[in-house]
């Protein structure tokens, strides 16, 4: 078998690596035979708008995205991709490897035919970068024409008083530069520094609270997955789960790297303070039970990850301050399961 | 089946399809879906779709380009041209080559308006050809000269070249290119001004000065300039300077234009319902012809990536040449051979695929390479058998002009074109200057 | 207007010429060019109306963004049958200047055999697949505005359609020899 494979990613943007350090694993660990996966950068085979929709036919195998990118066609994708101020890298982690996450990918990717493999997360992305006025407090955020992906999150923003403008990762460095948008978030700080974004924002508010972690996978094209032998699929699955570790320290590695890059580079970078983000969460809680509400199977998607957080909250909670991360004070699990059906 | 096989047999198709006069839009297309087939793999026709939807459908960018067009269709039925063309012939009239001069400066004032060319050397033609021929100026130089000034106005921003351009290079965008063009432009222009009055010193017979009977007073000349240059010269600042002082976008830049071209039709009292219409199919027609060779280059691209064809090119042009000066005077060389029989849409959706990522490889500027590249395609309106600029003046220019003469006419600026590339090579701070000036970076 | 109608309003967009299916082909796309050429001047408004709204009020509309470039889609899309009924498409006539009558006509049927029509219909056959996928999945864009998305692949299907059909009625103005366009053409366009 050969597999074309391409991703939502152009060859400048870091987040490639991840794609290409799985396929890389794949052709190492899988005899030529078997499979070997011919990888093309972003933008060669179709544009990232694309790929879910070349999978989907069967036009190429498989192809590397953030589940995000889908959320017009199902909203159930957006828990899969992200979450609001919810879960960090490692709950992303727990929940797919233990807690059922896996199934509900394959649950939403399988309505459109195909299998999916997460293998790379992120923890919290940078947050807002302004031109020329600082965030330092919710205040701050209205009026404010502001680059963000993502439905949770521009519901969330129009909340807090901002103005979503979709716009490509090409675009935002010109429009910031141009002043047609005021911010913008886009990344992890590695990426953003790749991007030029310390060029043209004096000012950075963190923490990503939009955003607080993101998941990265390949969709598999399911006649294809099924061609497969099982120890095959099994090697895929291995090199998934190795890809997902090493992508979270990576990323890590390297987003620590950038922070010194930004404040070298004389950015301003403030923290919002603990009243802020916790009244941000009250208004990410309200977004989510809305938005969920409006899709059973998004729905389904957001109680499974309460139902962990809930779950996990007694050890985690116990084992402070050694524990990983923090239990949120998140939506109300209760209705967002009515919601489900369940 | 082999990487370059399926390269040569597309290339074998293309070249079939053009020389047998079909519109290169669907020889691209449909040389996209023979090479899948003949590749043995015509389940990657999916992609097609996938390309035309997400890279010409779904495109913020490419919303200028009909607008654009329409602005420059606005503009011509202003009669702003006309005027301004008329004030600057009579300011120039007593100097010896004073209309050839008229000629490069209104060309240059039309190129930092409109986006298109056909407009510009139609309307230059119309005006100026007639006037120079009767005041003895050589045929040669009077075409060439109208020809060639015609064409900055897709290099001087704003140009639909440059949009589509910036669409295709990725990290690149409108505003980079637009500034990067700009004195690259308007020196190229000024090298054939210094030409028209090299020959006017010279060879006088060449270029002789206008009678006096033609001649109007000064006051009235004035008024002429001011009233008459004074709209378009808002309509510049208008576009350009909305973009470059960051009120808008490239796509909102071009809306602005054509609005306010149509308000100096109405304010001209010029506007009449049947001329607006034609205004919108003429637009219409004008940018699905465009917009379509995009279409069957984006299945062209697709196809020619997944199945080999690209790597195998670039691995052939890699072969060619390992130093970066080389690779870059390669390309632009094939740039030009390809110009003599393509226009400027098909060369640069099909070059940047397979060039970009080369330019990268080396580390070179893609802004620098890029721009390089719009100097280079000026050429391919003028060099012979197929160049956009030689038919417009062939179907204005009166029969005693012989198309000889048009060829010859453009020579003498090819060279100036070449010129300015290896002045670009020598100083790449011509292009790069004013966009890290403005952008940072 | 009734449907019978509309179709004989647009056969008479067409030209005279003996089969009515070639006259009905020439109106169907005429008539879509006139409508939609209109269609510029609509996204232009938005655009500026937008950036007015940003400026003037500081307060910029939710929709421009998406609407404008669904509009220009929609726009240059279904123009393809109308620009190749007026043989707007950009051609490289060398050669064929140069051949006879006879000679050139039918290797203009062979550009269409060869080129046009295994690509027209490959873009029509898939981009309805593309259409009704989208359309099953009542697809919308990904954003806090949520526009449908389905509008525009089923526009592209329909403007894959439109310019299938004026290429075979090209095919047949050539094969009958009731073509106007194959005298040298001036260069019309505008660029
Ligand atoms: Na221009
Ligand atoms: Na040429």
């Amino acid at each position: 078998e050969t597999w074309t494979m391409t991703t939502t990613w152009p060859s400048s943007l870091e987040l490639i690596e991840t794609d290409k350090h799985w396929v890389k694993m794949v052709n190492d660990l899988v005899d030529d035979d078997k499979l070997q996966i011919e990888f093309y950068d972003g933008g060669n085979i179709v544009p990232a708008g694309e790929v879910f929709g070349a999978v989907e036919s069967g036009t190429i195998q498989a192809g590397a995205d953030w589940p995000g990118y889908w959320a017009g066609r199902d909203s159930a994708f957006s828990p899969l991709a992200t979450t609001a101020s919810l879960f960090n890298a490692v709950d992303y982690v727990n929940w797919i490897q233990e807690w059922g996450g896996a199934d509900l990918y394959n649950e939403v990717y399988g309505k459109f035919g195909m299998v999916y493999l997460p293998y790379g997360v992120t923890n919290n992305e940078s947050g807002f970068r302004t031109v020329n006025k600082p965030i330092k407090t919710v205040d701050d955020l209205k009026g404010l024409r502001l680059r963000l992906s993502g439905l949770e999150q521009g519901k969330l923003l129009e909340k807090l008083g901002g103005n979503q403008v979709s716009m490509a990762g090409g675009e935002i460095y010109q429009s910031l530069e141009r002043g047609v948008i005021d911010g913008a978030e886009f990344s992890t700080p590695n990426v953003d520094y790749s991007g030029g974004f310390q060029q043209v924002t004096k000012y950075w508010s963190t923490p990503g609270w939009h955003q607080s972690s993101s998941v990265f996978g390949v969709m598999i094209n399911k006649a294809a997955w099924d061609a497969l032998d099982a120890e095959t699929q099994e090697r895929l699955k291995i090199a998934a789960n190795a890809t997902m570790l090493w992508s979270l320290s990576f990323t890590e590695k390297r987003a620590t790297e950038a922070y010194g890059e930004f404040k070298a580079a004389g950015v301003e970078i403030d923290r919002l303070d603990d009243a802020a983000l916790a009244q941000i969460q009250q208004m990410a809680n309200e977004t989510i039970e809305e938005v969920a509400c409006q899709n059973p199977l998004s729905a389904k998607v957001y109680a499974s990850q309460l139902s962990y957080l809930k779950d996990y909250s007694s050890w985690r909670d116990a084992s402070a301050p050694f524990n990983l991360g923090r239990t949120p004070n998140g939506p109300d699990l209760a209705k967002i399961e009515a919601c489900a059906g369940q | 089946m082999s990487g370059e096989a399926i390269a040569l047999i597309m290339s074998g198709l293309l070249l079939l399809g053009l020389f047998m006069g079909h519109p290169l839009a669907f020889v691209l297309g449909g040389t996209a879906v023979l090479g899948a087939v003949i590749a043995g793999k015509p389940m990657v026709l999916g992609i097609v779709v996938n390309r035309i939807f997400g890279d010409v459908l779904d495109n913020y960018v490419l919303i200028a380009i009909p607008l654009f067009v329409l602005m420059a269709r606005f503009l011509s039925d202003s009669g702003v041209t006309d005027k301004m063309f008329e004030a600057l012939r009579h300011l120039m009239a007593r100097v010896t080559g004073g209309l050839g001069l008229a000629v490069v400066f209104i060309s240059i004032l039309l190129a930092a308006t409109t986006g298109i060319i056909g407009a510009s050397i139609t309307v230059m033609g119309m005006m100026a050809l007639k006037p120079m021929l009767q005041y003895g100026y050589d045929k040669k130089l009077a075409t060439g000269l109208i020809a060639s000034s015609g064409c900055l106005g897709i290099l001087i921003p704003p140009s639909i070249m440059l949009i589509l351009m910036a669409s295709y290079a990725p990290g690149l965008s409108v505003g980079q290119l637009f500034a990067g063009a700009m004195m690259p432009g308007v020196l190229l222009g000024l090298m054939y001004a210094i030409y028209v009055a090299a020959i006017a010193w010279f060879k006088p017979e060449w270029a002789p000065p206008v009678r006096d009977e033609e001649q109007i007073s000064r006051a009235a000349m004035w008024r002429l300039l001011i009233v008459e240059a004074v709209p378009p010269l808002v309509l510049i600042l208008g576009i350009l300077g909305s973009l470059l002082a960051g009120i808008a976008t490239a796509t909102e830049a071009s809306a602005i234009g054509a609005v306010l071209a149509l308000l100096i039709v109405i304010s001209r009292g010029r506007f009449e319902w049947a001329t607006f219409y034609s205004a919108l199919l003429e637009t219409g027609r004008t940018s699905a012809m465009i917009l379509f060779i995009v279409v069957g280059a984006t299945a062209f691209t697709g196809v020619f990536n997944i199945t080999g064809g690209l790597r195998a090119s670039q691995d052939l042009i890699r072969g060619l040449a390992d130093d970066p000066y080389m690779l870059v005077a390669m390309m632009l060389l094939v740039v030009f051979i390809l110009g003599m029989f393509l226009d400027w849409t098909g060369i640069v959706l099909l070059s940047f695929p397979i060039f970009l990522p080369l330019v990268n490889e080396m580390g070179i500027n893609p802004l620098w390479f890029v721009i390089l590249m719009a100097v280079v395609l000026q050429t391919s309106f003028l060099s012979p058998p197929f160049g956009y600029a030689l038919f417009y003046m062939r179907a204005i220019a009166p029969d005693d002009v012989s198309t000889g003469d048009i060829i010859r006419g453009v020579f003498p600026f090819i060279l100036l074109i070449i010129s300015m590339c290896v002045m670009i090579i020598l100083f790449p701070s011509l292009v790069t200057w004013l966009p890290s000036t403005l952008y940072g970076g | 207007m009734g449907l019978s109608e509309m179709a004989e309003t647009a056969a008479n967009f067409g030209e005279a010429s003996d089969l009515p299916i070639i006259r009905l082909i020439n109106g169907i796309n005429e008539l879509v060019g006139r409508i939609v050429s209109v269609v510029a001047i609509v996204f232009a408004g938005i655009i500026i109306y937008d950036v007015f709204m940003r400026y003037v009020f500081g307060s910029p509309t939710r929709w421009a963004f998406d609407l404008s470039k669904q509009l220009y889609g929609f726009y240059f899309i279904l123009l393809g049958g109308y620009a190749l009924r007026h043989q707007a498409h950009v051609r490289v006539d060398l050669l064929t200047e140069r051949m006879g009558h006879q000679f050139r006509r039918w290797t203009e049927v062979a550009g269409y055999l060869i080129f046009f029509l295994p690509f027209a219909w490959v873009f029509t056959r898939r981009s309805w697949d593309f259409a009704m996928t989208s359309l099953k999945q009542g697809e919308v864009t990904y954003g806090a505005v949520q526009l449908p998305v389905y509008p525009l692949k089923i526009a592209m299907f329909v403007a894959a359609a439109l310019l299938l059909i004026q290429g075979v009625a090209e095919v047949l103005k050539l094969v009958l020899n009731k073509t106007d366009h194959l005298e040298p053409m001036e260069p019309m366009d505008v660029r």
